[in-house]
């Protein structure tokens, strides 16, 4: 496994992938949630 | 006998069985199904009323077993499992003895006595008070008594766990920095002490109130502290589940995490932070001024974040890696197709991981923000998001352990291992359905905890509008799928380690 680390083996593309799946997933939702937010409680 | 002479060694995995321990985590194990059982039941019957189309029990029994549910699911099914998880953490993984078997038999007849008798309290209609029992609602004294002692035996069991972990230092049976796992369970056993500590603060001024002996009791004031064990139980589940979940990953594929410090930094970031987000569950409290609220739901509360992304990248990581080096190299996604989604282990794991990860944390978060929380607070999004963290997210992988729990340490084999492969997708679908169901109803304004949304005796006429009915009927047939799939695994679990072909 530390030659894995050292040698830079230990690579997980397709995880990163899918965590950027995931922010873009919870981004839209967080966003979704502050739309609704303010439509419901408009101000002026 | 000599401590040497209480050990076996395992035929599968070549680890060392402490026998004492390994009868203490099959007895908690056992029993935490059992209100598995009870909490499953009450899920189903409350499911049903709150789909208008069937709305099966009467506001007496609803609110009766909605109180029900929650005890046995979230405090008595979790925690008897997570205390045969924190035997199995200390024990087996270092290959050491429990330090006093004596004490934790004990702490298991404290425990359950306790839940015994806040379960009869609630079943004869004594404590009719819901989960939170806030005041005024006043259960029968020994409904509180009941649940002090269950939490005297977890605390108990908890130093306990620290003592094993002691004596195994001093026998010589890790160096250096725990296990990984172990490490993990024992942040959530850390989280558990201070919990349970918050339990007493609650629940010993409620217990005098009930008998008399105090006059008040100040309603702001339990709220604050009861969510210290109300939340912080939850938390518990959280840090137990995701140490399971590493456990899964090296079971099932031989998982090899990037970076165990990392990891341990993300255990390390719940222990003062996690603890504070419990403070979004007074977001509306007029008791406290917007900075604590603010502080506490937020810029903590997002430090623990932090490290809930730290292994949201180091799980799937640790298996992707361990997967390429089995030959699963090809683009970018092949070591996820070639992965053992027949194993109720693994699927147990992902599904878990994918449930909690994409709804249950992103609605936690969101929910959690002061200005946001306006949007759900009391609504049936509440629900919503807890049942896909503590159901499909904790309930789900605890399921996934126990499968193996159920062949390393109770020595058999499944039965019906065919029915085993599809049991967490079946629990999952339900689930999902369920929670979808109840986060659309919740974002419509259907209240939470709530007999009758459509009001149907007021005086004056109520509605939340149309589409709540397809969302609550969401609900409802969510909920059947998942009372089928939970029950698949509690006949799988009893019948297993009754029926079981033995392990040698």
């Amino acid at each position: 496994m530390d030659e894995e680390k050292k040698s830079g083996k230990m690579k997980a593309p397709g995880t990163l992938v899918l965590v950027f799946i995931f922010l873009a997933w919870f981004a839209a939702l967080y966003f979704l949630n502050w739309s609704v937010l303010s439509r419901l409680w408009s101000i002026g | 006998m000599a401590a040497e002479a209480k050990l076996r060694t395992c035929s599968v995995t070549g680890l060392q069985v402490h026998l004492p321990a390994q009868k203490l985590i099959m007895t908690n194990a056992v029993t935490a199904v059992v209100f598995l059982l009870i909490g499953t039941v009450m899920a189903i019957l409350i499911a049903l009323t709150r789909w208008p189309a069937v709305h099966l029990l009467n506001q007496e029994f609803f609110y009766r077993f909605v109180t029900a549910h929650g005890l046995n699911m979230l405090i008595f099914w979790i925690i008897f499992f997570e205390i045969a998880g924190l035997y199995f953490g200390a024990t087996i993984l270092l290959n050491a003895r429990l330090a006093k078997p004596r004490v934790a038999w004990a702490c298991f007849v404290l425990m359950l006595l306790g839940a015994a008798l806040a379960d009869i309290m609630v079943f004869t209609g004594n404590a009719d008070v819901m989960f939170t029992s806030y005041p005024p609602l006043q259960a029968h004294p020994l409904y509180y008594l009941g649940i002090l002692i269950f939490a005297v035996g977890a605390l108990l069991a908890c130093l306990l766990f620290f003592a094993t972990l002691v004596l195994a230092k001093q026998e010589g049976k890790y160096d250096g920095a725990l296990p990984l796992v172990t490490f993990g369970l024992a942040c959530a056993a850390i989280i558990a002490v201070w919990s349970l500590a918050h339990g007493a603060l609650t629940y010993v001024p409620a217990l005098l109130w009930s008998v008399g002996l105090m006059k008040n009791i100040d309603p702001a004031m339990y709220r604050l502290t009861y969510w210290g064990i109300g939340h912080g139980a939850q938390q518990i589940n959280l840090v137990a589940m995701i140490a399971i979940w590493y456990l899964l990953g090296t079971l099932t594929v031989g998982s090899k995490v990037p970076s165990q410090k990392l990891s341990r930094i993300a255990f390390f970031l719940y222990l003062p932070f996690i603890n504070l987000g419990a403070i979004h569950h007074l977001l509306v409290d007029p008791g406290l001024h917007s900075p604590f609220r603010i502080f506490n739901t937020s810029y903590a509360m997002y430090l623990a974040v932090v490290g809930s992304m730290i292994h949201a990248f180091s799980i799937p990581a640790g298996v992707e890696i361990a997967q390429r080096a089995k030959g699963f190299t090809t683009g970018l996604f092949q070591w996820l197709r070639k992965a053992p989604w027949g194993t109720p282990g693994f699927s147990s794991l992902a599904l878990s991981f994918v449930i909690f990860g994409f709804i249950g944390g992103t609605t936690g978060v969101i929910q959690g923000s002061e200005q946001l929380n306006m949007l759900a607070h009391n609504t049936l999004r509440i629900p919503g998001h807890f049942h896909t963290t503590v159901v499909a997210g904790t309930t789900l992988a605890f399921m996934g352990i126990a499968y193996y729990i159920i062949q390393l340490v109770g020595q058999r084999k499944l039965i019906w291992e065919k029915l085993a492969k599809f049991q967490p997708y079946i629990f999952s679908i339900g689930v999902v359905i369920m929670a979808v169901g109840m986060l659309s109803a919740g974002s419509m304004g259907v209240p939470r905890r709530h007999w009758d949304v459509t009001f149907a005796d007021a005086n004056l006429p109520v509605s939340l509008g149309e589409r709540i009915y397809g969302a609550l009927g969401m609900v409802g047939i969510g909920g059947i799928i998942a009372f089928v799939g939970a029950l698949i695994f509690i006949l799988l679990a009893v019948g297993s380690l009754l029926k079981g072909e033995k392990i040698a």
